[in-house]
């Protein structure tokens, strides 16, 4: 198992360096320079790129660069030049974490609470209700949700504020904003898996040695049915985790989203690489994770990961 | 005084608009410690019942009965009544730890920590005759055998402590010697606990080997019913009659008269096969295998599973390349490359060798309609003139009918056919490029003894006319004596024996064959009940890999140097065993034309 890791974290540093100079030449494919605007004069931005060494041969800044980036360093913006790249990181992204965790743990639990209600319960309305409620959300867009929650309940109803992320009140739409696309689509995978498994041969072995409906559901069947819930839920986090540019910009959160569009229309070389690594580093260490909690609950999987 | 009493159970089955009619009023009962038998064939309602007894039936069964009680209650699962499936591997959760899955059974039960949950719990696996039962607690079910997981499922009703414990098919996935094992199991915990067995079966031989007292099944209603005797020896309804018929099957083929002929004359043969070697992992696969299979002949390959049958089928199908030997058709090496896939099956052997698989279903492409299915094993026989479509629906459709279906039956789909069709498609899809082999592995495991002999008797009627040459992959000895000629058996990747089928089966020379043999069930209970298991429990077989002989270790007959050393094949005329019992080392010098028998 811990071979199985580190094989794996050693491929995800290749993705990296991969991921790093990907990004470092397509971003000098954008025309114009980071320190080009309407009033200053050429000779200006000349000198300023001469002094942060824009001026020389494309390949020693890539080399100087990916020198720095394997100390660690992340080089500082050329918006702020007084602070790094990594203190713009630092700054921004416990707010976005915060909103996606809390997003997250929302959208997993009331996703797989709507999918196990929707597997047992007796009522029809009830199962197709969920169904087909979980198809509609799946449907919308974020961006479009994040709008109309923002028209009814801030401007409308002027339940909850709508900028910032002051208070807890302000976590509330853009949570919901997040995480309704996410429960949808768990709740769907966790009602369709454990109808599934609720189909299989040991389910009825179960029954037959007189386990009651509830200790088969959660510790027999769910333990099966969440190897695919999993699998969406992994990436799925790797997302919010790092942000939506979308939810962020329409309730002008400051998180990593919002910094992501800002650089990338001014061109901030430094910062576009280095939050991109970051978003890079927290997918694939995500990823990894929801594997290895795969593997611990499915031991077919563990074993094939041992090797044994 | 009856523990199980059924009265006037019927149970139908709604789907969408149509309801049918699965049970009809059946009645049964089981007294205390009785072994009670429900024998029937597939679709007969026998599992139904099971499951209506048990109150479990999903939400599409309606059921009724003037009551179903166990020891004068109403069942309620699990109290004092177990039941163990058929399939093991499934009926186990397999992300649950096996010792996980005892001791919640156990403390339904009885009021108990967990330490002492447990410690029922390696008592329960202990009674199942499964060694080592701490080590097993804390393995998951894919870790085990299929005769473990079995014994596992029977340690897991137990710990119900029931009165009666329904056993539905318990050995039916199972090798012949491991379902003695079971069997005997079976017996043993009715003897040491005097609770109630009712076993469900299809195979007229379990139900001889343990009942007293047995129920005939028959689309949904009991026709028969008496004392095991009785059912046996002189049974009275006609179908009770055709199903004992059926599984005693026909009286061994003689030799084919060409085949004869063929004989006084050596030719080459159609396949040959030298020292072929494939291995996966450590002691998967087989070991220098060597066989020559003639034109138009009945070739048998026994074993039990693991023991490399289905490796074989895929290397003389192409799908597989040998790591070392040589596979020669027509003299003609197969070479595409070593350990490399021979995946194109048209350059191996141009489509003259193809192969009917045991899942009938699952070979076949459920999108597909069973003319496109046959048109399309036309199209990839390579050589042949190209047919226009009329011409290849023509061949599909005499195909079919050859096979025993019409010709309407092109554009139906593999779902609409019942088990014993698809087989038939299966052997049409196989026959339809005109082979020169045919491989059927396992092809008839899965059907029922009167399904299995009409489309036995249909193929060895094709290949008869035909002068196609069979390989006749099986676990089943009963079957294999029936349609063979020559036979050779695997054990574990090797080959134990080989020969004409009457010498082997009638005369073995090599003690895994006579266990193999020894572990027929006949349809007879006097007979049945007689049956002894070889080992009383698993995990006893087998050496350490590729050294001595495979089945050294459960070989009452094992000497020093069967451990050490692999048995070379010894050959005397026709036969051929890799014993060490019929070396010259064993027996002393021999002398020229020497007869040898048999030396266990």
């Amino acid at each position: 198992m811990l071979a199985y890791t580190f094989k794996r974290l050693a491929a995800g540093l290749v993705s990296l360096f991969v991921l790093a100079t990907v990004t470092f030449f397509l971003v000098r494919l954008i025309p114009g320079s980071p320190f080009q605007s309407g009033s200053v004069s050429s000779q200006v931005v000349e000198a300023v790129e001469e002094e942060y060494g824009l001026n020389e041969p494309l390949f020693d800044q890539y080399a100087a660069y990916m020198g720095n980036l394997a100390r660690g360093d992340l080089g500082i913006s050329y918006q702020e030049p007084d602070t790094s790249v990594a203190e713009i990181i630092g700054r921004t992204w416990p707010v976005t974490a915060s909103l996606g965790i809390t997003a997250l743990l929302t959208a997993v639990i009331l996703g797989t609470g709507l999918g196990i209600l929707r597997a047992v319960s007796k009522k029809k309305a009830v199962r197709e209700g969920i169904a087909a409620g979980g198809m509609l959300l799946a449907g919308i867009p974020n961006f479009a949700a994040a709008i109309l929650l923002l028209l009814v309940f801030s401007v409308k109803l002027k339940w909850f504020p709508s900028a910032g992320l002051l208070s807890p009140a302000h976590y509330v739409l853009p949570v919901a904003a997040l995480m309704l696309y996410p429960m949808a689509v768990i709740s769907r995978l966790t009602g369709n898996a454990l109808a599934a498994e609720m189909d299989r041969q040991y389910v009825l072995f179960a029954r037959a040695k007189g386990l009651g409906r509830g200790r088969i559901m959660f510790t027999h069947a769910l333990k099966n049915a969440w190897v695919p819930v999993l699998n969406y839920v992994g990436p799925a986090s790797a997302f919010l985790l790092t942000g939506s540019f979308v939810v962020e910009s329409i309730f002008t959160i400051p998180g990593l989203g919002r910094e992501f569009v800002s650089s990338v229309t001014n061109r901030d070389y430094t910062l576009i690489l280095g939050l991109t690594v970051f978003m890079g580093t927290v997918v694939i260490l995500v990823n990894l994770a929801t594997d290895l909690v795969c593997a611990w609950l499915d031991p077919k999987l563990r074993r094939s990961y041992s090797g044994k | 005084m009856s523990i199980l009493e059924v009265r006037n159970l019927s149970v139908q089955y709604h789907t969408g608009q149509e309801s049918r009619q699965a049970l009809d009023g059946i009645s049964f009962s089981v007294g205390e410690g009785e072994t009670v038998g429900i024998v029937g064939e597939s679709g007969s309602g026998k599992s139904t019942a099971m499951l209506a007894v048990m109150g479990l039936l999903g939400d599409s069964a309606e059921v009724s009965s003037d009551g179903i009680t166990v020891c004068e209650r109403p069942v309620q699962p699990g109290r004092d009544i177990a039941m163990i499936l058929q399939d093991s591997l499934n009926c186990l959760n397999p992300a649950v730890k096996i010792g996980r899955q005892i001791t919640e059974t156990v403390r339904i039960h009885r009021k108990c920590t967990r330490r002492e949950a447990k410690e029922r719990a390696e008592e329960l696996l202990d009674m199942a005759g499964i060694r080592s039962p701490k080590l097993r607690m804390g393995q998951y079910p894919f870790e085990l055998s299929g005769g473990m997981r079995q014994r596992v499922a029977i340690a897991i009703a137990l710990a119900c402590e029931p009165r009666v414990i329904i056993a539905d098919e318990p050995t039916t996935a199972l090798d012949a010697a491991v379902q003695v094992q079971i069997l005997h199991l079976l017996k043993r915990i009715v003897e040491d606990t005097g609770t109630s067995l009712l076993v469900v079966s299809h195979d007229m031989g379990v139900i001889a080997a343990l009942c007293s007292r047995v129920y005939v099944m028959k689309t949904g209603r009991i026709i028969e019913a008496g004392s095991a005797e009785e059912i046996f020896y002189a049974p009275v309804h006609e179908y009770t009659k055709k199903l004992l018929r059926d599984t005693k099957g026909h009286k061994p083929i003689p030799t084919h008269p060409q085949e004869a002929h063929l004989r006084g004359k050596p030719q080459p043969p159609l396949l040959r096969l030298e020292h072929v070697t494939k291995v996966f992992g450590t002691d998967e696969g087989i070991r220098d295998v060597s066989m020559e299979i003639r034109a138009g002949e009945v070739y048998a390959l026994a074993g039990e599973s693991g023991s490399g049958k289905t490796t074989l089928a895929r290397l003389l199908t192409g799908l597989l390349a040998p790591d070392d030997g040589k596979i020669l058709y027509r003299g003609e090496c197969l070479d595409a490359g070593k350990g490399k896939r021979a995946w194109n099956g048209k350059s191996a052997w141009n489509g003259k060798i193809q192969m009917v698989f045991q899942d009938a279903y699952g070979s076949l492409n459920p999108c597909l309609t069973v003319g496109q299915a046959l048109s399309e094993a036309l199209r990839a026989q390579g050589g042949q003139d190209r047919l226009t479509p009329a011409e290849r629906r023509r061949r599909v459709e005499e195909m079919l009918c050859m096979a025993g279906l019409s010709p309407e039956d092109a554009d139906r789909y593999p779902d609409e056919f019942s088990g014993g069709e698809r087989q038939r498609i299966g052997i049409a899809r196989a026959l339809i490029p005109e082979p020169e082999l045919l491989i059927c592995d396992e092809a008839f495991s899965a059907l029922d003894a009167s399904t299995r002999k009409q489309v036995l008797d249909l193929l060895l009627s094709i290949q008869k006319e035909k002068k196609i040459a069979c390989l006749f992959i099986s676990h089943d000895l009963a079957l294999i004596r029936q349609v063979s000629s020559r036979i050779s058996v695997l054990c574990q990747g090797r080959l134990a024996e080989s020969g004409e089928t009457k010498d082997v089966c009638s005369d073995p020379w090599h003690p895994y064959t006579k266990m193999l043999l020894n572990s027929v069930l006949p349809p007879d209970p006097l007979k049945a009940g007689k049956v002894r298991p070889v080992f009383a429990e698993e995990g006893t077989q087998g050496t350490d890999s590729g050294k001595g002989c495979p089945f050294a270790a459960s070989c009452g007959y094992a000497m020093k140097c069967c451990f050490e050393e692999t048995p070379g094949p010894y050959r005397f005329g026709s036969r051929e065993t890799a014993c060490f019992l019929y070396s010259e080392k064993h027996t002393g010098k021999r002398a020229e034309g020497y007869t040898m028998t048999s030396q266990i």
